[in-house]
Formats: structure tokens, C-alpha cells, sequence
């Protein structure tokens, strides 16, 4: 065997070693969450864990409602709030600016993503968090507790989620070849047309994959939303009501849980939920794409 | 008698300062076919975008002269363009359908422009379905997406989602230049049929097909008008010697003909047989000539050639019903 034969075979094994590394080491994940998480599993029904909302450790209660909740009200919002901004300003990017912008903006959009989210965190103590207190929720006569809240935590995490959708969904605009628009405007369609209509649509399923990437970023984020959010385990009624989503519960008790029976397991439970729901949403998120760069959608 | 539908005057086109039209002055007759012909980059695709100015989509162009349509300059200013591309159609180089069915392909132009009730589209889409000779084969699937519809039949599609917006003119771009030559033979039947009621401007970098169907004939040559006029005149008699090395080029191109086969009359797969035995009694790379009139043969007989490892040079028709094989083994 001639020897560069021999450096592409080991090269290759090299990387499938490093691959079979990487799935192992995802799995062992799953499984040791499982494996922590069994005990409280066990003792309480699943039921009771998703949907009862008391949370009492020290009496053994643990209502997982309020957290799941908290997510929610938190990734919701900030979904809301980020899809139709990054969506409109994806399309001006993509459709209508010129290139000279769409260049400067660019490298922004990419810094934005590269933050570190302690960062956002403190701009949302700083300056969101006040502008809740002392305009927002006075000019609206509602009650805060500070101004901390899901709202606070919506707006913080929607701008977190800014540059992932409108990069993504930048990419899937981009794929749609100027011919096809050229069919449109030569059957005499007007720009803002062919955009809604064909555009928009032959990029509906990259830009739904776009949003679910965004949204599974807002879920998992941890740092940020923590510092702005409250953290009361109490399922909220509104979006100035405090919240105390999953990743926050994770941070803020994971090591002084360990007197406590069970707690441990509970945190853990917390963790292996999270998991799989971002593991589901990526997974979808990315079987889309791969379609679109395939050319099946 | 003849009446000028487009009159092209002195248009000159820059791409970032590249000249790819040079002082283009020509009339397009109304309701008769005119093929732009030349080699590629000369700028036939750039003269059709002029006249719906999709060259405005490109960036870094600029553009000047002026095209006027129905005595309209449709470079002024004040020109609305959405109702001018309205008036043509366009028949791309590879057909495009919408990311939508079948039904809303055609449908999709009259509905921008108005057209609301369920009933009228649906007249509109079986007549123009109709027109093209697709909708025996497509009725039962109008919902299904375009895509899944064989190139020939998109083609045919594109065509009835141009026609279905009741345009004056049609455009094509190279509009059989992907496709199989029985789906190209259907086009350019659909063509001529159309060219009673509709001005056709069609590029080509494929002079038999100019032949097969123009009435007037522009060479374009370097963004240059070399010759323009009646298809006969210039095919037989052309004036510039730029555009008799053209055709002369095309027509013998350098190829040692070793053998020919007439297989006329000759069904498939028997044609492919004898074929196969003309090629036996053939020494490696030589090259073998057969005419078919068998339209199954024309994708079947090359395709299974190559299968067989053998090269094939030419497929291209000749007159109405018989096409020129070209094999070399
Ligand atoms: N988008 C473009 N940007 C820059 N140059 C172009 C562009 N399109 C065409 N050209 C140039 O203009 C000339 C004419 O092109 P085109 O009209 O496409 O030729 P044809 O259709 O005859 O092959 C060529 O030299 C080509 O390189
Ligand atoms: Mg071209």
C-alpha cells in the first residue's frame, strides 16, 4: 500500500474517532441525566412533576409547573418580539438594501451573536429593567416587583436571538435564485409581490427552521435571563409578573441542594427536560435546512 | 402590410463599464417570429432583458437608447414597467415553475392582476392548459407542485403562465436549450402555432432551430448588429461575411463522417440493432452517422450508446420528421 493511501485511511479514521467522540459524548450525557434523574422518577408520578405548581422542596414537592411555565412565558415573548423585527429587517437586508449596506451590517449582526450573554444580562439590569419600572409599567398602572419580570427577560433574550434568525433566515432568502423572481416581475408583479409571494414562500420552510433555531437558543439561555427575570417559582399571569424559567432554577441552586432528599434529582430532571426539548427543536430546525440545501424544499 | 411591434433604437448596454451592446438600432416585425442569433456572450440575453428591462435586476448596469413598444419608450422615465412586462411573457432558458401547483402557476399572473373569481381562474388555467397541449396530461394533479412535472412539461407549463397574463409578445431565452429533443420539438410547434397571435422574439445559439422557425433573423456578434433581415434572405444570401462564417461554422462543423446508416422507417429498438451493428463493423473512433424518424429513438438510441461506451457527437433534427445522430464508437 502506497503510503499517501496509508495518511488518507489513518486521517479518516482519525476523524471518525473524533466523531464517534463527540455522539459518545452526548449520550453518556443523556444517560448519566437519566440515570441522576431516576430516583425522583420514581417516587413521583410524571404527572405530578409537569403539572403540579407547588414547589417545596423541603416538604418533598416538586411541582415543576411554575419553571415549565417560566420558560415558556419567556421564550414565547421573546419570540414574538424578535421573529417579526428580524424577519422584516432580514428582508430589507436581503431584498432591498444595496450591497454596500448589506456588507457594513453584516459583520454587526455577527458581533451581536458573539456577545457574551452575562453582557446582555447587565444591559437588561441597566437600562431595561429601570425603563420597566419607572416608565413603562407606571404610564400602563401596573404593579412589577422591580421591574423584574418575563417582560424584561422577553426583550433581553429577543435581542439574543436577533442575529440567529436573521443570519439564518439572510442564507435562505439568498438561496432563492434571481430567475425565479425574474418570473414573477416578467408576468408583471410589482417588487413587494414577488416578495410576498414568491419569495416568502419558496423561503417559508428555511425561515420556519430560522425561527425554531432562535427559539431553541431563547430556551436554553441561562445567564441573561436569570439576571432580569425575578425568579419566584410561581406561574405567571402576566408578562410583568415575575418568572423563574428551567435554566435559571438549574444556575441559581445546583450545589447548595444537596442536604435536601431528592432535590438533587430534581435539578437534575430540570437539566435532562431542557435537553431534550432543545435536542427536538435543533434536530427539527436542521432536518429543514438540510432539505432546502439539498433542494428537496 | 408588415407593422413594427418593438423598434429598438441605438441601444447601448454597460455592465460595470463592459460594452455589451454596442449601438443597436433593429425593428421587430408584429406577429412573426425573430430569432436573435450569435455566439454566446455576444449579448442576445442582455437585448432581451432591454426589452422587459429585467436588465434593471442586475446590479452595476446602466443602459441607454430606447425601446419603444407600441410607440411607448419603455426606458423613459415615467414609464410604469410592472404594466409593460405585463405585455410579454418570458420563456426562461431552463424552465422555472413557481413554488406553488400547477393550478397556481397559471393562475398566479391573472390573480395579480385582478382576476378574483374562482370560477375565471379556473377557466383561465384550462384554457391556456389547454393552449400548450398539457392539460390532458396534468388535469387530474392541478394541485400537485409544479416541480414534480417533467422539464418538457414545466416548459410547456412556463409558457401557458406567460400566455395566461394575455400578453402581446413572447420572450424566450434558449427556451429548448435543456430540454430532451422531443419536449424542444414540442416548444418550438407550440411556437409556430403562436405566432399568429403573439410577437416572438426568440434567442437561439442553435441555428437550425432559428431556421426551423424564424421569419426575421438579427446576428448579434460582439454586442454588435452584424446583419438583420428576412430569415431566408440572411440564412441563404447573408450579406456580411461575419455572419456567413457563422453559419458555415455551425453547419460543418469538423467532423470525418466514416459511415452512414439510414434507419428511416425503423422502429425502436430495431434502429438501435442495426446501429449497433453499423458501430461493430467500425475500428475504435470512428464515426458513425444514422437518421432516425422514429421519435423514440431520438432519446432512446443515444442513450443507449453511451450506456454501451460509446460517444455521441450530434443529436439534432434536420427537417420535419427526421433526426441526424452523430456516434462515434
Ligand atoms: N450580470 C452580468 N454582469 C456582468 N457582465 C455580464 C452579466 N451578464 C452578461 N454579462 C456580459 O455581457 C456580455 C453579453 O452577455 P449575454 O447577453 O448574456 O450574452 P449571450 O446571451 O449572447 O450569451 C458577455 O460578455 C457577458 O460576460
Ligand atoms: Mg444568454
Amino acid at each position: 500500500m502506497n503510503i499517501r493511501r496509508l495518511k488518507d485511511n489513518i486521517s479518516s479514521r482519525l476523524m471518525l474517532a473524533a466523531t464517534v467522540f463527540a455522539c459518545l459524548l452526548f449520550f453518556s450525557m443523556l444517560i448519566g441525566l437519566y440515570i441522576r434523574a431516576r430516583p425522583i422518577l420514581s417516587l413521583v408520578p410524571i404527572s405530578d412533576l409537569l403539572f403540579s405548581s407547588v414547589w417545596g422542596p423541603s416538604d418533598g414537592k416538586f411541582g415543576f409547573l411554575p419553571f415549565i411555565m417560566g420558560t415558556l412565558w419567556v421564550t414565547g415573548l421573546a419570540t414574538i418580539i424578535a421573529v417579526p423585527i428580524s424577519l422584516l429587517s432580514s428582508i430589507y437586508l436581503s431584498e432591498y438594501a444595496g450591497n454596500s449596506l448589506r456588507n457594513a451590517v453584516k459583520p454587526l449582526i455577527d458581533l451581536l451573536a458573539g456577545i457574551p450573554s452575562v453582557v446582555y444580562g447587565l444591559w437588561g439590569v441597566l437600562a431595561v429593567v429601570p425603563f420597566i419600572k419607572n416608565t413603562l409599567a407606571p404610564a400602563l398602572g401596573v404593579e412589577t416587583i422591580g421591574g423584574y419580570g418575563v417582560l424584561a427577560g422577553g426583550i433581553v433574550l429577543s435581542i439574543m436571538v436577533f442575529p440567529i434568525i436573521i443570519s439564518v433566515t439572510g442564507e435562505v432568502l439568498r438561496s432563492v435564485t434571481q430567475d425565479m423572481r425574474e418570473v414573477s416581475l416578467s408576468l408583471g408583479a410589482t417588487k413587494r409581490q414577488t416578495i410576498k409571494h414568491v419569495v416568502l414562500r419558496k423561503a417559508r420552510p428555511g425561515i420556519f427552521a430560522a425561527i425554531v433555531l432562535g427559539f431553541s437558543r431563547a430556551f436554553g439561555e441561562t445567564m441573561a435571563v436569570l439576571m432580569v427575570v425575578g425568579n419566584v417559582p410561581k406561574v405567571p399571569a402576566s408578562v410583568f409578573d415575575p418568572a423563574y424559567p428551567l435554566p435559571a432554577l438549574i444556575a441559581n441552586t445546583f450545589g447548595e441542594m444537596m442536604s435536601i432528599p431528592l432535590y438533587d434529582s430534581a435539578i437534575l430532571l430540570a437539566a435532562l427536560m431542557l435537553l431534550i426539548v432543545v435536542l427536538i427543536f435543533n434536530i427539527l430546525a436542521r432536518m429543514v435546512l438540510i432539505k432546502i440545501e439539498k433542494g428537496v424544499i | 402590410m408588415s407593422e413594427i411591434h418593438i423598434e429598438i433604437d441605438n441601444v447601448n448596454a454597460y455592465y460595470n463599464g463592459n460594452h455589451a451592446l454596442k449601438n443597436i438600432s433593429v425593428k421587430i416585425q408584429k406577429k412573426q417570429i425573430t430569432a436573435i442569433i450569435g455566439p454566446s456572450g455576444c449579448g442576445k440575453s442582455t437585448l432581451l432583458k432591454c426589452m422587459n428591462r429585467l436588465i434593471d435586476l442586475t446590479d452595476g448596469v446602466t443602459y441607454s437608447g430606447k425601446i419603444l413598444i407600441d410607440n411607448e419608450d419603455i426606458f423613459a422615465r415615467k414609464t410604469d414597467i410592472v404594466n409593460i412586462r405585463k405585455k410579454m411573457g418570458l420563456l426562461a432558458q431552463k424552465p422555472i415553475p413557481l413554488p406553488m401547483s400547477i393550478y397556481e402557476n397559471i393562475a398566479y399572473g391573472p390573480k395579480i392582476h385582478g382576476t378574483k373569481k374562482k370560477s375565471d381562474l379556473d377557466a383561465i388555467v384550462e384554457k391556456y392548459l389547454k393552449l400548450v397541449g398539457l392539460w390532458e396530461e396534468v388535469k387530474g394533479r392541478l394541485n400537485s407542485p409544479a416541480s414534480q412535472l417533467s422539464l418538457g412539461q414545466q416548459q410547456r407549463l412556463c409558457l401557458a403562465r406567460g400566455l395566461a397574463v394575455e400578453p402581446e409578445i413572447i420572450l424566450c431565452d434558449e427556451p429548448t436549450s435543456a430540454l430532451d429533443p422531443v419536449s424542444s420539438q414540442h416548444i418550438e410547434q407550440q411556437l409556430l402555432k403562436l405566432k399568429k397571435d403573439y410577437t416572438i422574439v426568440i434567442v437561439t445559439h442553435n441555428i437550425h432551430q432559428a431556421m426551423r422557425l424564424a421569419d426575421y433573423v438579427i446576428h448579434l456578434y460582439l454586442g454588435e448588429l452584424v446583419e438583420h433581415g428576412l430569415a431566408n434572405e440572411v440564412f441563404e444570401n447573408p450579406k456580411e461575411e461575419r455572419t456567413r462564417a457563422y453559419i458555415n461554422g455551425i453547419f460543418s462543423p469538423d467532423l470525418k463522417i466514416d459511415s452512414e446508416e439510414n434507419l428511416k422507417g425503423k422502429m425502436c429498438p430495431y434502429n438501435f440493432v442495426y446501429a449497433k451493428q453499423a458501430l461493430h463493423n467500425l475500428e475504435d473512433g470512428k464515426i458513425l452517422k444514422i437518421i432516425v424518424d422514429d421519435p423514440l429513438a431520438v432519446t432512446e438510441v443515444p442513450r443507449g450508446m453511451e450506456a454501451d461506451g460509446h460517444k455521441v457527437l450530434i443529436v439534432k433534427q434536420i427537417n420535419k420528421k427526421d433526426w441526424e445522430i452523430v456516434i462515434q464508437k
